[in-house]
């Protein structure tokens, strides 16, 4: 039975509603977007409002992950810490609905962040550069949603599937370390051992399905298709692999026809992958457990 | 049907066992207090009635369905008060209760509901973050009350009231059950029990030592304690005629006064009219009941103890170990 969980969702949003820790997560992002906006009408001439547009991508593909592991990691752990779960669920709502409702109200709570601040964007962009590059916006917008929706979704699964705060929070901060400074040396790494040499631009078709699962480069190959300019997905590098290769999207470095799960839209699954993989782990150990 | 039935319910956490081999009955519409020291396991086996914990063998009922296959058949026909729980700091008091209307999909007015519990306009309007120890109690009591509950679980609902409270807690438990409401009420402390409860049960270490009514484990554990009467005249003359009353166990005397112990409490009057009847005056009597306090300590300290298990609990042992109940 799962009738509780848009219950449980609305408290959520409600409860996060009034925290200070999620206004000031707006305000970072929204301040972001804004002085992005006002330096760059500040400092360059004849940009327009759709090339500002793909600019701000670039804080945001970091920005959006942290505020979304904040907004998550606690969400189920806290509360069986803090022992209000045993409130929640004495009352009609069961395991499953804790989970999902969590989920939900969390996933809401990021995607009101997310979505504030593309609206300061649209407005300074009409504001400042005196257009409104409307497609372009929805499309970068809804896929910055999903980007955020997705590390929430991994945060709060990671909040069900462990018993600590700390733990949670070290799986959470690994994680984001994993994918921002260290995937190169978990994909490209064991391809140098394995090879001898670090993987070529046109690297074999695995590799590239592998490497491609890092949900930050996997985002600015999503936006790069929908807004002007490119957007270069900003990680760390060791050198393993070719620089070149670092701004290139899967289907550019694969000779020939990309198969579907190298062409851009694929990202589309990756991201739901770090949404939905968590989840169910996080799911399947928070049933099992003893509060 | 019984409210809640247990049968060889078990938890063991590694090598220690929290609860053993647990048969308890609770009748629908009783009292019931369930009474034992901290740690002896009470926690544990109410949170495995309402599926917070797993059994490691065992099984339990709540209202007729199993605690752990139904848990949602029983959850919106309970109202619960658990043990170590805390509130949504940053949603108020008003809020917490329109949640658990809201979720057992009931009709209660929530001022109405607050009121009960004994919480103002006012505090209901504040974030329950700035609550008290007790109107935390209080609120998490008033969630319990929402939907007109079958069963009430209360887990040490008396922790963090004030004697005021703990008395405002009693009578709202015992209005509760005028209206027909089993009420399973677990406490470390005696007196908060033994107000309200139609039988309690005693567990120690994890282990059910006895169940009976108050009155039951008096006489069960040492008859209706004694009875002190003071006479005008020298007591000596009148040992045989109190003696000789029904229900006297054994006399003895000092000066002026006979100490009686009472196996049957009504022969405590018998003894006054029989020396009434022999012709002296009683100055004054004292009766002392068993008290529940060293009855507790008895059963809780006392017992054989089958070994293996963890010994935390346990203090110096009490001079006198019946058997109770097993």
């Amino acid at each position: 039975m799962t009738q509780h969980i848009t219950t449980v969702a609305r408290k959520e949003f409600e409860d996060a509603g009034r925290s200070k820790l999620l206004w000031a997560l707006i305000a970072l992002l929204v301040g972001l977007v804004t002085i992005g906006y006002v330096a760059i009408w500040y400092t360059a001439d004849d940009v327009t409002a759709a090339e500002v547009l793909g600019f701000i991508a670039l804080p945001l593909q970091t920005i959006i992950p942290i505020a979304a592991l904040i907004v998550g990691y606690m969400a189920v752990v806290g509360e069986r810490r803090s022992g209000s779960i045993k409130l929640l669920l004495g009352l009609p709502p069961n395991r499953t609905d804790i989970v999902f409702g969590k989920l939900l109200g969390r996933m809401a709570v990021v995607a009101t962040a997310v979505f504030l601040a593309f609206v300061v964007a649209l407005v300074l962009g009409a504001v400042l550069f005196g257009s409104v590059p409307f497609v372009d916006w929805l499309a970068f917008g809804a896929i910055s949603i999903l980007f955020g929706v997705s590390f929430a979704g991994l945060a709060v699964g990671v909040s069900a599937g462990v018993s600590t705060r700390g733990k949670s929070m070290a799986i959470v901060v690994g994680l984001y370390m994993l994918v921002l400074a260290l995937w190169e040396l978990v994909t490209a790494g064991p391809y140098y051992l394995v090879y001898g040499e670090g993987p070529p631009v046109e690297a074999e078709a695995w590799y590239l399905f592998v490497d491609q699962f890092n949900p930050i480069t996997t985002y600015t190959t999503l936006v790069g298709n929908v807004v002007e300019g490119e957007v270069f997905p900003f990680m760390f590098q060791y050198g393993l692999e070719d620089f070149e290769a670092a701004g290139m999207t899967p289907a550019e470095r694969y000779a020939g026809d990309a198969p579907f799960y190298l062409q851009d839209w694929f990202g589309l699954v990756v991201l739901l992958c770090w949404l939905v993989v968590p989840v169910a782990i996080g799911y399947y150990r928070f049933q099992k457990t003893d509060l | 049907m019984a409210a809640i039935e247990t049968v060889g319910l078990t938890k063991q956490y590694g090598d220690l066992t929290a609860v053993d081999d647990l048969d308890l009955t609770i009748e629908e519409g009783e009292v019931f207090g369930f009474l034992g020291p901290n740690g002896a396991g009470k926690s544990t086996t109410i949170n495995m009635l309402l599926d917070f914990t797993r059994p490691s063998a065992g099984s339990a009922t709540v209202l007729g369905y199993d605690a752990q296959d139904e848990a949602d058949a029983i959850s919106p026909r309970v109202g619960v008060l658990p043990e170590g729980f805390d509130i949504y700091p940053r949603l108020t008091g008003r809020r917490h209760i329109e949640f658990a209307i809201e979720t057992k999909d009931a009709a209660d007015d929530p001022d109405a509901v607050l009121e009960r519990v004994g919480l103002s306009a006012d505090d209901a309007a504040r974030p329950a973050g700035d609550y008290s120890k007790g109107m935390r109690q209080r609120l998490a009591t008033g969630m319990a009350l929402v939907g007109d509950p079958d069963l009430l679980i209360m887990d040490e609902p008396s922790s963090g009231l004030d004697p005021h409270g703990i008395r405002e807690m009693q009578e709202l438990v015992r209005s509760e059950a005028e209206t027909g409401t089993t009420v399973f009420f677990s406490s470390h402390i005696l007196e908060h029990v033994e107000a309200v409860c139609d039988r309690i049960g005693v567990l120690n270490e994890g282990e059910l030592v006895a169940v009976d009514t108050i009155e039951g484990l008096r006489e069960s554990i040492g008859g209706g304690g004694t009875m002190e009467l003071t006479l005008a005249d020298s007591a000596d003359a009148f040992r045989d005629a109190v003696g000789a009353v029904d229900g006297i166990a054994d006399v003895t005397v000092s000066g002026r006064t006979l100490e009686c112990s009472i196996a049957d409490p009504a022969a405590k009057a018998g003894a006054v009219i029989a020396l009434d009847d022999a012709g002296t005056t009683v100055r004054d009597v004292r009766i002392e009941d068993v008290s529940l306090e060293s009855l507790f300590t008895t059963l809780t300290n006392g017992g054989d103890d089958p070994g293996g298990r963890s010994t935390d609990e346990t203090e110096s042992p009490a001079a006198a170990t019946p058997e109770v109940a097993e």
